[in-house]
């Protein structure tokens, strides 16, 4: 399929624009929770908005008689209950003797749990336009409306733009939590900042590319940024354009390819980025380290072992 | 044997399966690495469905769990790279892993029907449709049967490396210093782990899975001081939260992986909250009873010995001047760090 | 050479954390029945050195022997009590099922701990002073009593060779009055005690014999002679804590 026709088509424009959109700020952001050390909180919010998005389904339907599957009601759910099992599990951790990961399988199952509940309930129940709402497992980014780019574009913007305006106090508080906490910036106020504009960053790929591979989309590009740069602003930058790119040229190759999903293919085209860039990036790539290392050692074994005893 | 006695028992045995290894990988800190090995089965199981055509084939269990395996050995090559920090090494392997499987599912792969509901959180009344019989009298599912064994394979292997499991858990470089090597009993530990995974698959679903692994022995983990209590108490609490789960997804008419999973999360919230009312109401006795002994002591009232306020106060008293270093047991441990 | 026998000793023993030496060419040896305290500044690879002796470091060069014998040959003789902050005392056992831990190298693969070891562990806490905590969870112990549960679990071995990884880090009066009884305890049956210590003040209390690392040997050998403000003054390149005990004590 050439470009032209790519582009020609209304579905798959909004397919690449979607998905771009969703790379690029999931990307970016991500950066601060691999930095944080706390990558695997994102499966966690990922898979916790799916009760969110599916109660916000009910409440558009049955209240406000609204499309149920419209971005702006499924993100203010899934926002809500994706922050809801990051608390969880972080007061579980904090209060109690079980440790963070524990305590993240345990929110992670018990939101995802009652989502799984919801679906079944809908699925049986009698609500206008329920077809396709297991979409938000693993995604459908054909179904993507005009309505839901523009929204995402606006909400990851948002969260962009915070993640700008308070590139010093995210900067400090991811090097030097202690140091920050001692100039006096509200530690809770910037981490429940911080951690929203994440929360966001996830929540915007739902329908696209479903909870269940929302992580990877959190996780590969930054861990593939980091092997070319060690600035704060070039980890950012980088690891939005890795999302951006991934994401575009998977959804580009799920189409080419036919009838794939375009969440897959885009998680194994992030995954391929991160594989060359753990393989091959000049500075610190497996190959040059280890071949660097085993010199390094092999030359201080031959100074060591050589030349009998020191005094 | 009828189907839904079948079916409820298949639920309880699953359970139990998954929870006794589950302690260990608790207690291992590797809560979320089984989440990615939940996940990294997907394209094995998937393969493996496509050449035997039976969910249950050994075959396919063991040719799965590698798959599984692999997700933990390249967490510990990516951890050793030293070119990644945090927990991002768990959470890059599986969702690839993972994304393979679901794309050869919908690509139709040599007409493999999984649904995706049925990948995620599996679906007991099909696992459980197989019924074995003798001479015409069913016996219940044959997947009860798969489950049983693996039941067995996994309580074999822990009463049998029971020492050394917990000492690897506990302190490895001791072991090591002792001359046991655990990591061996590790990897091969891991390997049970993912092939227990892949059995429950069937019934649990790739996600719903690690509840069953991880919150019973979570909860037993909260109020036991002994490994043998907590291993009593998290078979408890499995069974307990199969059959209410069993019965609850029977009613709702829901997944019944996912009504175990909720009543899993009820159970444990639960006992966080009872264990930190009985804290409270300790620590309460406590110091009442100190302010009375103050009192005694104050007001020359009396010349009775000071009592302890309770049994578990007791260690508190015993060496005087250390009682104030020492967090008490009533205290949260985390208090110690 | 030394008539006395050796219990341990290192041959050009070298470690490398990547690609950066922490060790080099460790040549030292510890006679039979005497407590030798390994003492440096921080970072001079005290902990690594004991720790590659027993295998928990690879080493980059040399070898370590034990009695003669690499370490594989003679286990049961050598016995070892690690840091407390190593491990998670939130873990679900009690105060004797972790000395007890301290017989599983003898008791091999499959072998569960019965009335013998459990007596012996018993004997262990009674010797640490720890016989009235035997039941207590392990996370409700204060961190004297903490280490002395570690040197229990080593006891419990019944070894004739210690190697202790800073024992008496921060510790109250009362573990480390119990502790000092079980090391003289130790030394006068005879038995040979490896100590990483770092502080100074107290070294000629514990120590008849002294390394001095700081990335290599500096000086090594009876504490009269090795102990010196020379050896100390180049140990610790002149550091304030040095001086400020150069100042008071030798």
């Amino acid at each position: 399929m050439d470009l032209i026709e790519f582009f020609g088509n209304h579905t798959f424009r909004m397919v690449f624009f979607g998905t771009t959109v969703i790379g690029l700020v999931a990307g970016a952001l991500g950066a601060f929770a691999y930095l944080r050390k706390q990558s695997l909180i994102s499966d966690v919010i990922a898979h916790s908005s799916l009760p969110g998005a599916l109660l916000a389904f009910v409440a558009a339907v049955a209240i406000f008689d609204l499309n149920g599957r419209n971005m702006v009601s499924l993100i203010v759910g899934a926002v809500i209950t994706g922050t809801l099992s990051a608390l969880f599990a972080n007061a579980i951790a904090a209060r109690t003797k079980i440790r963070i990961d524990t305590a993240m399988a345990i929110s992670l199952t018990v939101f995802f749990g009652a989502g799984m509940i919801l679906l079944r309930f809908i699925s049986n129940g009698p609500f206008p336009g329920k077809g396709g709402i297991s979409d938000y497992l693993f995604g459908n980014a054909s179904v993507i409306t005009i309505a839901d780019l523009v929204t995402s574009a606006i909400v990851g913007a948002v969260a962009l733009t915070l993640m700008l305006v308070f590139w010093k106090e995210f900067t400090l508080r991811t090097f030097d939590p202690l140091l920050s906490t001692m100039l006096g910036f509200h530690a809770r106020v910037i981490d429940t900042l911080m951690f929203t504009t994440i929360v966001i960053a996830i929540v915007i790929g739902v329908k696209a590319v479903g909870v269940v591979l929302m992580i990877a989309f959190v996780v590969t590009p930054p861990a593939a940024a980091r092997q070319w740069t060690s600035t704060l602003p070039g980890m950012v930058a980088l690891s939005g354009a890795f999302g951006a790119i991934g994401s575009g040229l998977g959804a580009y190759l799920s189409i080419a390819m036919g009838n794939v999903p375009s969440g897959p293919v885009i998680v194994l085209t992030l995954f391929a980025i991160f594989l060359i860039s753990l393989l091959a990036s000049p500075r610190r790539s497996v190959i040059t380290a280890a071949v660097r290392r085993s010199r390094a050692r092999e030359a201080l074994r031959r100074e060591l072992a050589g030349g009998g005893t020191e005094p | 044997m009828s189907f839904i006695v079948g079916t409820s028992l298949l639920a309880v045995v699953s359970a139990l399966a998954c929870a006794l290894p589950g302690v260990f990988v608790v207690l291992r800190r590797n809560s979320m690495l089984v989440e990615g090995i939940a996940h990294a089965v997907l394209p094995g199981i998937v393969v493996g469905y496509a050449l035997t055509h039976d969910l249950n084939s050994p075959w396919l269990i063991v040719g799965a769990a590698l798959g599984g395996l692999l997700v933990v050995l390249c967490n510990e090559w990516l951890i050793r790279t030293g070119l990644l920090t945090g927990d991002a090494p768990q959470g890059l392997v599986f969702p690839a892993l993972f994304a393979a499987g679901v794309i050869l599912i919908s690509m139709d792969f040599q007409h493999v029907h999984l649904h995706t509901e049925v990948v995620l959180v599996g679906d007991l009344n099909l696992a459980a449709f197989h019924q074995l019989t003798i001479n015409g009298v069913s016996i219940g599912p044959r997947y009860l049967y798969v489950m049983l064994a693996v039941l067995a394979v996994n309580v074999a292997f822990i009463s049998i490396f029971y020492p050394k499991l917990k000492l690897g858990t506990f302190d490895a470089q001791f072991a090591l210093v002792l001359g046991l090597r655990t990591k061996l009993l590790n990897t091969f530990f891991m390997f049970l782990v993912s092939v227990t995974v892949v059995t429950a698959f069937h019934a649990a679903g790739a996600i719903l899975v690690i509840s069953l692994l991880v919150v019973p022995a979570a909860t037993a983990q909260l109020i036991s001081r002994r490994l043998s209590t907590m291993i009593l108490l998290t078979a408890l609490f499995a069974v307990a939260g199969a059959i209410a789960g069993f019965w609850i997804a029977y009613v709702l008419n829901a997944a019944t992986s996912a009504s175990m999973a909720l009543f899993y999360g009820f159970m444990f919230t639960a006992v966080v909250l009872i264990n930190a009312l009985a804290v409270r109401i300790r620590r309460y006795r406590r110091a009442t009873a100190s302010s009375v002994d103050a009192y005694r002591r104050d007001g020359a009232m009396s010349r009775l010995p000071a009592k302890p306020a309770d049994a578990l106060a007791v260690p508190m008293t015993r060496e005087g001047t250390e009682a104030h270093d020492r967090p008490g047991p009533a205290q949260s441990p985390h208090a110690a760090e | 050479m030394n008539a006395v026998p050796i219990a341990c000793q290192t041959r050009n023993l070298s470690v490398a954390y990547r690609a950066d030496p922490v060790l080099r060419r460790v040549n030292f040896s510890v006679p039979v029945g005497s407590v030798m305290g390994i003492v440096g500044p921080n970072g001079a690879g005290k902990s690594t050195l004991i720790k590659a002796m027993l295998g928990l470091v690879t080493p980059l060069t040399g070898t370590a022997e034990f009695f003669g014998h690499p370490l594989d040959h003679v286990r049961q003789r050598v016995g070892y009590m690690s840091q407390s902050t190593t491990v998670d005392w939130d873990f679900p056992t009690t105060v004797i099922d972790l000395v007890t831990m301290g017989t599983y190298g003898q008791l091999g693969w499959i072998r569960r701990p019965g009335k013998a070891e459990r007596a012996r562990a018993m004997a262990s806490l009674e010797q640490t002073g720890l016989v009235d905590l035997a039941s207590c969870q392990i996370g409700e112990l204060s961190g004297g009593q903490r280490q002395r549960a570690f040197l229990a679990r080593a006891l419990v071995q019944a070894p004739d060779l210690y190697f202790m990884d800073e024992p008496f880090q921060g510790i109250d009066a009362k573990s480390q009055e119990a502790m000092v009884h079980v090391l003289k305890d130790l030394s006068a049956r005879g038995k040979t005690i490896v100590i990483v210590h770092h502080h100074l003040a107290t070294v000629r209390d514990y120590c008849d014999h002294v390394t001095l690392l700081n990335g290599s040997i500096i000086a090594s050998g009876p504490a009269d002679e090795v102990f010196t403000r020379e050896n100390i003054q180049i140990a610790y390149e002149a550091r304030d804590g040095a001086e400020a005990f150069l100042a008071t004590a030798v």
